[in-house]
């Protein structure tokens, strides 16, 4: 009798380590996008113009835009993004859609909390922008367009300054946070809770049987935690001396030991420097994703179907303990897999493009009274 | 008035005029310190102790560490971009300066003041027209760091070093290390700029005993310079500078007034370097060596310019107003220049220099510069995948 039990306890477990149960109650639900407290509009209107603006980046050449391009879901199509000259880049742009949503956890190995710090980060970083904020200040203190809206949205306050409503690099990332608020979702099936039937079945998947839910929850459909799903690396990384040698001066940057050897992202493991960590990176949200393809952190899948198709098959390969143990073999039929496609699309509503304004001036006027007038 | 009352005043007269005998140090009127005297060049700058080379100079063939620095002089891998070497503002063709009043920028911005020669500079205790860097070890990332000269990071510079195999077989063999260090690199180019020296011109020849290396009128022109003109007050010593910071009242250049890139770098020099907010906001001219530490009486001053090479190395002066010698005797015998702040150097006073003088202190000034040097733009290597760059989980 004692036998049998062991026995019967002993397939239990083989049963549930090879059949995971999802219980979608045990993670936060997905939903529809909360509302938002308006930004105002005259700090969304500069906002929108330095997002366009290159002088942000140190030889004037670079905008946010260039690498997170309304045309492209704001990333670009190359599965490698864009970076400063003289440097490539080793991962995919993050869409800025939605990005106001995100708790923390910005970047793809999530080395920041704070979306000012991200910015921040992204205008100085010698791979991004590489841009010294004191000069980007100044430079756009030059601009009397640019001088004569931030007194408008920003009149009333001293941001970094003894000035009321001047131009500051503070101020600068404010306006692209209030921007940024404006990048959010637009009329999407699934928030408007018009899913086709196949749809429907999609996300019942999503919840259950393909366990989606377990990393992408909450109404901006990601955990924002890191976790390694074995993604197999972008040999265009390490092929190309220059998009290697980006990796190696960010792990310079920051303080990643054994920086010549490695030959993999080692994500998460750059801020924990854990080894359990190398490998993770932060899940990222879902929605949108029609126009932001090519997926994962270095853009290895083109399209939906193999990234579905990675997951039915338990994700990619790793070391032994590294990966994540939530990702199984799914055993998802053709029809399956086609229905959470179409939940997947579910989560993209109207596209937001914006006309890149025609060559922006990088030119400064001098001013006119310069003696009489302060600096 | 008894003798007794007087006789004190003539005994520090004498012990005074004594001491200038016994010192051979001339103190001219209003001297308010005393002179080394013009020298020959030494062979050699001094070599760090902590960055040893070898003690050739030009033209001879180059250590190790000196041709190492001298492939990264005129890298564009050592700045942000990777499109703007040491070289482009220390151009051999512009006399290893820069042509233009202030000199380029990074691209997207522009300096704020003139490029001055990398010739010589080995023999510099004070770098920069602030003088505040005191090794061409320091002088090295100061510039290829900075917003509007070089904009590089340090892990970038390193990281791409590192992927560049003529680099990785060059440090290793100069340092020893595995990879290329970017401190390395630095210490490189301090060791090549040491190199880049002229200890042979027609004065240092003159000076060492050949007495036909300069033509007579230059020999007046020295006298002048040592009296007359008192030159010498500050442009003293074997390389013509007494590394002392002077206000002399240089006129503002007319590009801060008509230029809008140069009116942005202007005000963020001011904010970058941490102006008091009321400087920030109302000075329009460059306060030089005020932004060390920002006290109101520095406001104006620069460090003294050595003299050599300047055959090649026009215009002249900290933000390049004056673009002829001649401008610049006639800058100094008029001695008009602007008191902005009060603290014009009282050193400097009208010469009544005549026309003849003027000509002899220029053909003197003309003996410091030796032959133009000029090398050949390197090849700098490319860069290449790892040899084992393959991807491994």
């Amino acid at each position: 009798m004692k036998k049998v039990f062991v026995s019967l306890l002993l397939l239990f477990t083989v049963h549930c380590s090879l059949f995971t149960v999802v219980h979608a109650a045990d993670y936060p639900d997905i939903g529809p996008l909360p509302e938002r407290k308006a930004p105002n509009p005259k700090a969304v209107e500069l906002g929108k113009a330095l997002f366009f603006d290159a002088r942000l980046s140190g030889d004037a050449g670079v905008s946010c835009a260039t690498c997170h391009n309304s045309e492209n879901g704001f990333t670009t199509k190359m599965p490698l993004s864009e970076a400063y000259p003289g440097s490539k880049h080793w991962r995919n742009a993050p869409t800025m859609l939605n990005i106001v949503y995100k708790k923390g956890g910005f970047g793809w190995d999530g080395r920041l909390m704070d979306l000012d710090d991200m910015l921040r980060d992204m205008i100085t970083d010698s791979m991004n922008m590489n841009m010294d904020m004191q000069l980007m200040q100044e430079r756009l203190k030059q601009d009397p367009k640019i001088v004569a809206l931030t007194k408008e949205a920003y009149g009333d306050k001293n941001m970094g300054t003894s000035q009321k409503g001047e131009m500051t690099h503070y101020v600068a990332r404010n306006a692209l946070i209030q921007f940024l608020e404006t990048l959010t979702s637009k009329n999407v099936p699934f928030d408007k809770g018009a899913l086709s039937g196949k749809a429907k079945e999609g996300m019942a998947l999503f919840k259950g049987k393909a366990g989606c839910i377990q990393c992408h929850n909450s109404p901006y459909f990601s955990d924002g935690k890191p976790h390694n799903t074995g993604v197999p690396e972008n040999p265009e990384v390490f092929k190309d001396p220059q998009r290697h040698f980006t990796y190696v001066a960010y792990m310079m940057f920051m303080g990643v030991d054994n920086r010549m050897s490695w030959r993999r992202d080692v994500g998460y493991y750059t801020i924990s420097k854990d080894r359990g960590d190398v490998g993770k990176f932060i899940t990222p949200t879902l929605r949108e994703l029609k126009y932001t393809g090519p997926y994962m952190h270095n853009g290895i899948f083109t399209t939906l179907d193999e990234v579905i198709e990675f997951y039915n098959q338990g994700g990619g390969e790793d070391r032994p303990g590294l990966k994540d143990v939530a990702l199984k073999p799914l055993n998802l039929t053709s029809a399956e897999k086609d229905a959470i496609k179409e939940f997947l699309l579910s989560l993209s509503g109207d596209e937001i493009r914006f006309d890149m304004p025609k060559g922006v001036k990088v030119e400064y006027q001098p001013l006119p009274n310069w003696r009489e007038v302060k600096n | 008035m008894t003798m007794q009352n007087i006789k004190p005043k003539y005994l520090i007269l004498l012990a005074t005029v004594m001491f200038i005998a016994i010192g051979g140090i001339a103190l001219a009127a209003g001297d308010p310190d005393m002179d080394p005297p013009l020298a020959p060049l030494p062979d050699h700058p001094p070599i760090p102790t902590d960055n040893p080379s070898g003690t050739n100079v030009y033209p001879s063939k180059m250590d190790a560490k000196q041709e190492l620095g001298y492939l990264l002089f005129f890298d564009p891998k050592i700045s942000g971009d990777g499109g703007i070497a040491c070289s482009d503002c220390h151009d051999p063709k512009m006399g290893w300066g820069f042509s233009d009043p202030i000199s380029r920028g990074y691209p997207g911005t522009v300096h704020w003041r003139n490029s001055q020669t990398a010739l010589n500079s080995g023999y510099l205790n004070k770098i920069f027209w602030e003088g505040g860097t005191t090794s061409l070890e320091a002088q090295a990332p100061a510039a290829a760091e900075g917003a509007v000269a070089g904009n590089g990071s340090r892990d970038m510079m390193e990281a791409r070093l590192r992927f560049t195999p003529e680099y990785v077989k060059r440090f290793k063999e100069v340092y020893g290390t595995e990879w290329p260090n970017i401190e390395d690199a630095y210490g490189a180019m301090a060791a090549f700029e040491r190199w880049l020296s002229q200890p042979n011109t027609p004065f240092d020849k003159f000076m060492k005993g050949d007495k036909n290396a300069v033509s007579e009128k230059a020999k007046k022109g020295k006298s002048l310079f040592e009296g007359k003109a008192n030159c010498i007050e500050c442009h003293n010593g074997p390389i013509f500078t007494d590394e002392k910071f002077y206000d002399i009242g240089v006129a503002d250049p007319p590009e801060f007034e008509e230029n809008g890139i140069q009116q942005v770098t202007f005000r963020f020099q001011h904010y970058a370097k941490g102006s008091a907010e009321e400087i920030y906001r109302t000075h329009k001219s460059d306060p030089g060596i005020y932004f060390k530490q920002k006290r109101l009486e520095d406001r104006g001053k620069f460090r003294t310019a050595p003299l050599r090479y300047l055959k090649y190395t026009a215009p002249y002066m900290h933000n390049g107003t004056l673009f002829t010698l001649e401008e610049v005797i006639d800058f100094y015998d008029k001695a008009d220049g602007v008191d902005r702040w009060g603290n014009k150097t009282k050193i400097i006073k009208p010469l009544n220099l005549t026309k003849e003088e003027k000509e002899s202190l220029k053909e003197f000034l003309l003996t410091l510069s030796g032959e133009e040097i000029r090398l050949p733009v390197p090849k700098v290597p490319d860069y290449a995948p790892m040899a084992d760059w393959q991807p491994k989980k």
